[in-house]
Formats: C-alpha cells, structure tokens, sequence
C-alpha cells in the first residue's frame, strides 16, 4: 500500500527572553542597522505522546550585546534538549518593509543554502544544517510588540515520495531489535558530543544488534550488507506522519546516495528515554528524474498562523512597558500592605480620589509623594510660583534644572517630577495665586482676582480633598471657606521655625448631611482659623526676612507633609468620614476601634522638644472662615462678599463680631479655656 | 559579615533541631539546597510520568554578602497542559482578529504542496515552575508562568482558567497564598509567583501538628516535600502520597 508522505511541518515557539535580548540589541548595538543576524534556534525530539516538539529560539540564540564585534553566537554544546539548528533573522526597521519583505525569494536563498550543503556534502558532517530556518521580524520597541514568521525551508522532491509500511517502530523491529535499538539510541542520547546530533545512520546485524551511527559512515557500513535506517530526531508527535526534518534528510539521501528506497526512523522520546511505541518507521520511495540535482529544488516552509498564511504577532506590554511594570509594583506594595496588616484598606478610594494641593512648595512637594506612596493617582497642584535656585534642597520634586532661565512654573515642573516618579500618576499643575483678604486689588486688577477665586472655587468643586500647604495664613482663608461651603474634606498643614500644626477641618457648618447634634452633640470640629481672634491679614509685607521666607528646620516640613497624609487616609477609612470627632491620644489603653487608629482632629509638634501631641478644637461660632454667619453671607454675596474681604481689612472681623469681641477683651480679663491657651503657645507662621 | 551570615545559616537550624530556640520554620540558603536535591530525587522516583526538577545554577548576584556559596534553583519546566477542542474554538475567533490573511503570498510566493500535511494541533498550555530561595523570607518561593505553543505569555486570568477548582478556594480562604506578578531574581523578567510573606508561619505549623517529622535532621531535608505538598496543590501540581510517606518511614 503506497501512501503519499506527508510530512508535518515544523513549528516555531519563541521564549519571552529572545524578545527581550533582541531589543535590548536593537537598542544599545544595532540602532538602525538591517543586516540579518545569525542565530541558532533549538530543538529536541518529541516527547510527548500529544503534543510536538517545537522549534525554539531563546534569549541565548542571540548573540548577548555584550559580546566583542562579532555577531554570531556560539551555540551551547551537548544539552540533550537542545539540539541546535542555525538560521537567519532578517530584523526590519519598519512594519512597512517587513510587510514589503519578498519572502518568496528568502526561502528561495536558504533552500540554496542548503541544497549547496547537501551537493558538497558539509550537511554529512554538520547535519543541524539540514533543519537552517529564517525569521522575519519587526521590533515595534515603543509599544512592546513583535510581528514575525519563521520559514523552515524544505526542499521539495518531484514528484514527491510515497511510504509504504508505515507504523510504530515497536512493529517494525523484531522484540530485540527494539530493545537493542531503543539501549544505542539512549546511548546516544547521554553522550555528550552526540546527544544533540540529530541525524543518524541504524544499522542491525543479523543478530538483532542495532548501533547508531554518524552519517558520515554510511559508505563504511554498506560492506556489512545490515538492514540500515535513516534516522533522525523528529519533534512530531503524530502517529501516522513524520516530522519536517525528513524533508530535507529524503533530498541528501537522493542527491547524495541516489537512494530510491529509504528506510526512516523518526525517533521519539517519552521520560527522557527512547519510546519505540511512539517512535516510527517507513519505507519511503523517491522517483525523481534524471538530473534533477542540476537545478535547486523548488522549496517550502513558511509556517502557517492558526492555518493561515499570515504573520504572527506577539505582545510583550506586560512583560516590558515599564508604566505597566510601576503600576503592578506599586499596586503589589499596597496590596501586601491589606494582605498582612489592613484587610479594611480600601485602595480603590485612594486611587480614584481626586486630591488637590495648594501650595507647591516643600509641604506640596513632600505631600504629592506621600499620596502617591498610598496609591493616590489624581493630584492637581496649584501654585504661582518659579523654581528658584534654593528650593530643590527642601522641595523634594525639583531639580536644579528647573531653577534654570529664571526658574519653571512649580506647578509645572512638580506635575512633570510626579510622572518621572510614576508614570501613571494623573498629575495636573496650576499657575495662579489664591486671592487673599487683606490684600487690596486695584480695580484694574479686580477681573483676574475675580476670575481666580472662581478658578478656586470650581477646582474645590471638581476634587473630592484639598490640602492647605501655602506659605501664609490669609492664602489660606479663601480656600477654607469655599471648603466650609461644599464640605469638602480638608487637610492643612502650617510650619514654625520647628514647630508644626498638622489639622483636618471640620465638617461645614450648613452641609444638610451632617448627623444630629454629632454623636454626643458635641460641636462640629474647628478649622485653621476658629481658634484666631483675629482675621487674615496680610502678613508677608511688614515681616523680617526670616519671617518671611521657609526659614523652618528642614525636617520639618516632611514630618508634617506625612502625618497630613497619613490624616488623610485615616478620614477616608473613617465610617463617619469628614464628621467623625476628634480621637485624642490614648497611651493607657492603645486600642482602637479603627485598624489604622485614632483619627485625631489637630496634630502639633515640636522638634525642639522631640514631641507630638494630639489636640482637639471645636469651630468657633466667629470664625472668619468657616462660621455660620460667614459662609452664609458668602452664599448670599458671592464674590462680591470675597472682594470686600479682600479690600478691607478688618471687613471680616466685623462681620463676625470679632471686633466686637476684641473690644471687650481689652477692657475685661478674659478667663481664657486652658486647652486654647496650649494651642496658643503653638503659632505657626507660614 | 560574613561570620554573622554563617551564624545564621548553620546555628540556627542546629539550634532548633536540638530544641533550644523553637523552630521558626525557615531554612538558610545551604538547608535550601541540601533540601532540593532531596526533593528533586524523591520527584524523579515517585513521580517518573512528570518531567523532572533540575538544579540550575546560578552566578552569584547578592553583592551586599560575600559568599563562595553557588546559588541555584529547582527548575520544572515545559510541562503541558491540553486545552479541550472548545476552548480552542473561542481563541480562535479571538485571534482571527488580529492579522488578516496575507493572500499576495499565497499563490505567487509559494509553491503548492502536497506533502505537507495540514492538521490543526491541539492548544497546549505550556508552564514552568521555579523554586527559588528567598534570602529575605528565609524561605523557597515558587515562581511560575505560562505560555502557548508559540510563547505568547498568558495573562493570570488566563491561567486561572487552568488551574484546579481548589486553587481559587484555598487562595481566597489562605491569605498566605495570593498570587503576585514580580520580578523573577535570576531572569529579571516579571513571572507570577506565590507569595512567600507567611511561608515560615505555616511551615512551622505544619511541622508542629506532626511530630513524626519534626525529628532530628529530616526537618531540614524533607522541607521542601512538605512545603510542596501545600504550595502544589495551589497550581496544581501534586505531589505523589509516598513521597511524603517515605519522610515518616525514613523516620522511623
């Protein structure tokens, strides 16, 4: 029963690692050179009953970058599972000339190669040849993706061979032949210069003694008159086909032996040894006309994609884009986090919060950090200032460079610093200057202030936390009562020289939402300025420089930065959020309800004492920012009420009975509470 | 440094076989090892159907220590697994998506053929598995990842897909055994792994709740078969039963 032989065809499979090694090559060695590199791809026979064995190309079938001018690898020897083939990998800069590529005419060249091997006969000594492959490629390095074909050119007999008597090897062979057989082949198999020589000559004596032999001694066999096989490692697993190195192995027997019958064995492994059961053997016969050795072999080879004739297309992204690669590192240190300490911490609340930070300064530089420390992912940075040449030491997200040609926009240059730091923070900065009351306009001046304030006032609207990080107290004013009117949750941190207030605000006083009467009907907590008597004024123009200017110990600034974030996170894990109260700190009995602890309302500290301590200040029904009567006459006013907070200087203080009140201090000793006299001794001036 | 590294490595483990200081279920670099090779003799024995865990090793790359010690890993790799026809259907139509049929080569390029043979194959998952020892942990870690037959990298949801229904049950219910997407130490290439944060913990109690293995010297060797017989069962992977019978009847 003569059958027409098919062959299986080869397959390609392509190590993560060879894609990494190609770029880096493509990167720091080649650049836009398009020559094609040599390399060697690997194989190994079959040895699994359902799957085949597929050619593979791995970091080390390329030359390392390291290596001196020369760009041919230098296979690894004697690995059993790793028989090397040689082959060709045409690299192109362009998806459009892989595309133009004529593929038709690089298979034409290898089978050329190869046919060339066969007729002088170096494919007898070095028969990894008889397997040489071709890819194409092209590198796209900035989306981490790989389009690419391999070919494995086979040398085409016409008209091609038919087999007979086709079946397992465990058929074929008498019981000791097998036995005899499957003992050289595994012999073959564990010594070291042999192991990873792919075609081979059997032959078996008369009495049933196989041996394995290289090709090169075909002619001194043939005076022992044995059977003698053709043998090769075949990577197929199919029970009814040979694998696609027989291809060309049929054309050297033909052209070289001028064979018209060949015996092949396709020899095949299970557990590292030889498997005679899923081994084959075949008879195969070749008619090919006369002189058919004067011209090439027409060739095939291409590997087809899923049946296709199409290129592949790999995708590396999350294996090599280092956004990606920051993203799962950062998410990973958090999630450990909620693994082993916090199972309540809730990370989607801190990605998705919107934060928005006044003041780029050391405190908004050190913040924005911190916050993305916690898997916060939208910051908006608002600032009016330029780098100057003395802040990269304290303001932790600049450089000197940015200090250069009169200094960048902070907001700018902080946002551009952020994704440097991670990529895939939603940074976004904002030049412009907070109006503050007390610090008249001129009436040319008055549009953009106005414009300003509203700017505030939707930026306040759009974010769900805002930190107060300016360098004065009155820049803080206006931000504080548009936060009192939207009840916004809000952090402000303020330094001395080396003391710090670290504080969240209270809710607003007419937010709808708020509990009754607040737990123990105790007041709602107070802001920045309910514990002042006196309004925002402005404090920068009648200052000493050292008044004036960050003059505060340099360990400062990140130690309150931290604990304001750390405040932060502790309100949203809160279940009473903006309206929890104030937890003082309880070193007697330490526990907590709260997995992340107490949620104090005010923070102060002191590096001249070493000390932090937890403090607790209700709003002030006089408040100049976040009083009853104060937020009410802005929602009635609007900006009007603004501009004359801004214009005229004691306009606050009148409207909130503060001028009142200071009238009547003068003229009585006040009984001042005990705990507002402790936060009195703590002034921050920033 | 290198004293205090020594001390470490050796003292301990004596200390603790000998019940001075109460075992805190980690090993030194050297124990790794030692017990390496024991698991991977024991693999090739009772589990000759899988392929075998080879030692590979490794330049050494912690600069901070200086060490003669030849650092290495447990390596499984290739092993395959068969998806069912359906599935193969569903990525088919997935991929079609992607790249349009040449159709210029089919006719002019390439001759056609009749001895090559078209058969569509199976869709094999291919995964290897590395056993790498975790010098801060103090403990081996399992490092995995996936592939298709061509080496595209399959994603964890992917591998999910793969794994047994009692893996997602025992990482929901452990949380010793979530999965993460790390750096590989030796590869440099991000692959998943199992995270070694409460290896120790559980280890110790492993050895606590049978005292038939936490006798003179076979903690150390029979740590990795113990730690395996856990940490399989998370990607699947078991461990034959005579394995782990063997350690008690060496024992005793």
């Amino acid at each position: 029963m003569e059958a027409l032989l098919q062959f299986a065809p080869m397959q390609s499979s392509v190590d993560e690692g060879f894609w990494h090694r190609l770029s880096s090559l493509k990167l720091n060695k080649l650049g836009i050179d398009d020559s094609p590199i040599p390399l060697f791809g690997f194989y190994a026979p079959c040895s699994h009953s359902q799957v085949s064995n597929h050619l593979t190309v791995l970091a080390e079938s390329l030359p390392s970058e390291l290596s001196e001018a020369s760009l041919i690898p230098e296979p690894s020897r004697g690995n059993r599972n790793r028989c090397s083939v040689p082959g060709i990998l045409y690299n192109t800069n362009t998806v459009e000339s892989f595309h133009a590529l004529d593929k038709s005419d690089l298979l034409k060249k290898e089978a050329a190669k190869i046919w060339d091997d066969i007729l002088t006969g170096k494919a007898v000594e070095d028969c990894s040849v008889l397997s040489t492959f071709l890819v194409i490629s092209f590198a796209d390095l900035k989306k981490w993706t790989f389009n690419y074909w391999f070919a494995f050119p086979a040398l085409m007999l016409d008209p091609p061979a038919t087999v007979v008597n086709l079946k397992p090897a465990s058929q074929w062979f008498s019981a000791a032949e097998a036995e005899s057989l499957s003992a050289a082949c595994n012999e073959w198999r564990s010594s070291k210069s042999k192991t990873d020589v792919p075609f081979f000559l059997v032959t078996i004596d008369p009495n049933s003694r196989a041996t394995v032999r290289l090709l090169k001694d075909w002619e001194a066999c043939q005076s022992n008159a044995h059977k003698i096989l053709f043998g090769f490692y075949d990577p197929c697993h199919l029970p009814n086909n040979p694998g696609w190195p027989l291809r060309n192995f049929l054309a050297l027997i033909s052209a070289r032996w001028n064979l018209n019958s060949v015996q092949f064995f396709c020899y095949r492994e299970n557990r590292g040894f030889a498997d005679m059961r899923l081994s084959l053997v075949g008879e195969a016969l070749i008619t090919v006309p006369q002189g058919w050795k004067d011209t090439v072999p027409s060739a095939v080879g291409w590997e087809l994609n899923k049946g296709r004739k199409a290129p592949r297309c790999i995708s590396l992204a999350q294996s090599m884009d280092p956004t990606r690669l920051a993203i799962s590192a950062a998410d990973l240190n958090l999630k450990l986090m909620r693994w082993r300490a916090l199972p309540s911490l809730n990370l989607n609340a801190l990605s998705s919060m919107k934060c928005l930070l006044l003041g780029a300064g050391t405190l908004g530089c050190q913040v924005a950090r911190m916050l993305m420390a916690w898997g916060v992912r939208k910051i908006t940075l608002v600032d009016n200032g330029r780098v100057a040449m003395s802040n990269p030491l304290r303001q932790s997200l600049y450089t000197l460079d940015d200090c250069l040609n009169g200094g960048e926009f902070k907001a700018t240059a902080a946002v551009e610093s952020l994704k440097r730091i991670f990529p895939a923070v939603e940074a976004e900065g904002i030049v412009m200057a907070i109006p503050m009351p007390g610090h008249p306009v001129q009436s040319q001046e008055q549009d953009s202030v106005l414009d300003d304030c509203k700017r505030l006032c939707d930026l306040i609207d759009a974010h769900d936390s805002v930190f107060l990080l300016t360098d004065t107290r009155e820049s803080r004013w206006l931000p504080t009562l548009l936060c009192a009117n939207t009840n916004k949750i809000t952090v402000t941190a303020a330094l001395g020289f080396d003391s710090f207030l670290v504080m969240r605000h209270g809710a607003g006083p007419l937010s709808a939402d708020m509990p009754v009467n607040n737990a123990n009907g105790k007041h709602r907590l107070g802001c920045y300025f309910c514990n002042d008597v006196v309004a925002p004024t402005d404090s920068t123009s009648n200052r000493t420089l050292d008044q004036q200017c960050t003059v505060t110990r340099p360990g400062l600034a990140p130690i309150a930065s931290a604990l304001a974030v750390e405040l932060l996170v502790g309100i949203l894990h809160h279940p009473q959020g903006i309206f929890a109260e104030g937890d003082i700190n309880n070193s007697v009995t330490g526990a907590t309800e709260q997995p992340l602890g107490i949620l104090p309302h005010q923070i102060r500290g002191s590096l001249s004492q070493f000390s932090q301590m937890t403090l607790i200040g209700y709003s002030s029904s006089s408040c100049t920012a976040c009083s009853h009567t104060v937020v009410s006459e802005y929602r009635n006013q609007g900006m009007e009420f603004i501009l004359q907070a801004i214009n005229y200087p004691t306009f606050l203080e009148d409207v909130t009975g503060l001028t009142e009140l200071m009238k009547s201090a003068t003229s009585l000793s006040l009984d001042w509470d005990k705990e507002i006299d402790e936060e009195e001794d703590c002034v921050e001036i920033q | 440094m290198p004293r205090v590294c020594n001390r470490r490595g050796m003292d301990l483990k004596d200390d603790a076989v000998k019940g001075i200081v109460p075992w805190d279920g980690t090993l030194s670099s050297f124990d790794f090892s030692l017990s390496a090779h024991t698991f991977s003799d024991k693999w090739k024995r009772f589990n000759p159907s899988f392929p075998a865990w080879q030692w590979i090793t490794c330049p050494k790359q912690h600069h901070l220590v200086a060490s003669h010690k030849v650092e290495g890993y447990l390596s499984l790799e290739n092993m395959c697994h068969i998806k069912s026809s359906q599935s193969l259907q569903e990525q088919e139509s997935d991929r079609s998506l992607t790249w349009k049929e040449e159709s210029n080569i089919s006719q002019r390029e390439e001759p056609f053929d009749k001895a090559t043979l078209v058969c569509p194959e199976h869709e094999v998952n291919h995964y290897d598995f590395h056993i790498v020892y975790s010098a801060s942990y103090r403990v081996p870690v399992l490092y995995f990842r996936s592939y298709r037959s061509d080496g595209q990298l399959l994603p964890f949801n992917e591998i999910e897909k793969d794994l047994p229904g009692h893996s997602a049950k025992l990482r929901s219910e452990s949380k010793w055994t979530f999965i993460t997407h790390e750096e590989h130490p030796y590869l440099n290439r991000p692959w998943y792994k199992l995270h070694p944060c409460g290896t120790s913990d559980w280890m110790k109690l492993l050895f606590h709740s049978d005292s038939s293995l936490n006798k003179n010297g076979f903690v150390i060797e029979q740590y990795l078969i113990s730690w395996f017989s856990v940490i399989g069962q998370v990607v699947g992977l078991k461990i034959p039963l005579e394995m782990l019978d063997t350690v008690v009847s060496n024992d005793s």
